[in-house]
């Protein structure tokens, strides 16, 4: 009864009804973008452990930062802003850890992060997809992930990640050379 | 889907006038799905309410505290004017001596017990 109330909330009055501290107001935050925040974040870092947990982090950060949100944006960009600084953040701290235990760094972070997929050879569409993204720079890896698992437009990726359109426009011919050959040699 | 497929897709994701949303709907059509454990939500508002009640516990001690201190300080002061008002009343005024309970000859007197004249 009381779930399906909520239901009908805007985003607007589920964020109100969260500042007063109403639980289920913000339980339905969560269960309306929890979707949309899996495949940013497991996107940019895999499917793994630490992606459910960046998860958790994302709606954590957006729970104490919900009195700042001003409308400007819609929530969904909001949410998806953190979804996306979080995951980078991660990748970096990966990167670190890994450049300071090993001397190749990088390429063992892909290795690290390839083997904690646990993935077979089996060749289906989301193998394909999660070992392309995760082989990817991470500016490329966002843009990539941004369009083709969010259906993200060229000036909604730009407004999310808070670049120029230009930019955006330049990565994504770049991002599209380097996933050619990162298919290229995945098959 | 072909794997030949998926891998047009992905690489017409990232063309500029590409439809995204199309893509992102066959790739879904095709397997390619995220999604979070089940007992996703309520593993986050546990952590969320959790880590909030017990900074509420922290909080309620704090303003706990305040009050007995408050309390504390009201009384001691009820108690002091009440000592002033009886040393006035019976001592007939508030100078130092008398706050202290001293009589104006103490002084001589204690000169007379320690010289012993």
């Amino acid at each position: 009864m009381i779930k399906e109330s909520y239901k009908s909330f805007d985003e607007y009055e589920l964020i109100k009804s969260s500042l007063e501290g109403d639980k289920n107001a913000f339980g339905e935050i969560v269960t309306r973008y929890q979707g949309m925040v899996a495949r940013t974040v497991k996107g940019m870092l895999g499917d793994s452990v630490f992606s459910e947990d960046i998860g958790q982090e994302v709606f954590i950060k957006l729970y104490y930062s919900l009195s700042e949100f001003r409308g400007e944006a819609k929530l969904s960009t909001y949410i998806q802003r953190i979804a996306v600084n979080l995951s980078l953040n991660e990748i970096k701290r990966k990167k670190r850890f890994f450049s300071i235990f090993s001397q190749k760094g990088n390429a063992d972070m892909h290795e690290f992060e390839v083997a904690d997929q646990d993935y077979e050879e089996r060749k289906d569409a989301r193998e394909i997809v999660d070992k392309a993204l995760l082989k990817m720079e991470p500016k490329f890896r966002v843009i990539l992930t941004m369009r083709m698992l969010q259906g993200y437009s060229t000036k909604e990726t730009a407004e999310i990640l808070d670049l120029p359109l230009g930019t955006v426009l330049s990565r994504l011919s770049r991002a599209q050379e380097q996933l050619r050959e990162i298919l290229d040699k995945l098959s | 889907m072909k794997l030949v497929d998926v891998k047009k897709l992905m690489i017409s994701s990232l063309s500029t006038d590409a439809n995204s949303e199309d893509i992102m709907k066959k790739l879904e059509e095709a397997g390619v799905k995220y999604s979070f454990d089940e007992d996703f939500r309520d593993k986050v508002l546990l952590r969320i309410y959790s880590a909030a009640a017990s900074v509420n516990q922290e909080v309620e001690f704090v303003k706990s505290m305040n009050s007995i201190f408050y309390r504390i300080a009201l009384t001691g002061v009820a108690a002091i004017v009440l000592l002033l008002i009886s040393i006035f009343l019976t001592q007939g005024s508030l100078s130092f001596n008398s706050v202290l309970g001293l009589s104006n000859s103490y002084d001589e007197s204690i000169v007379c017990l320690l010289t012993g004249n």
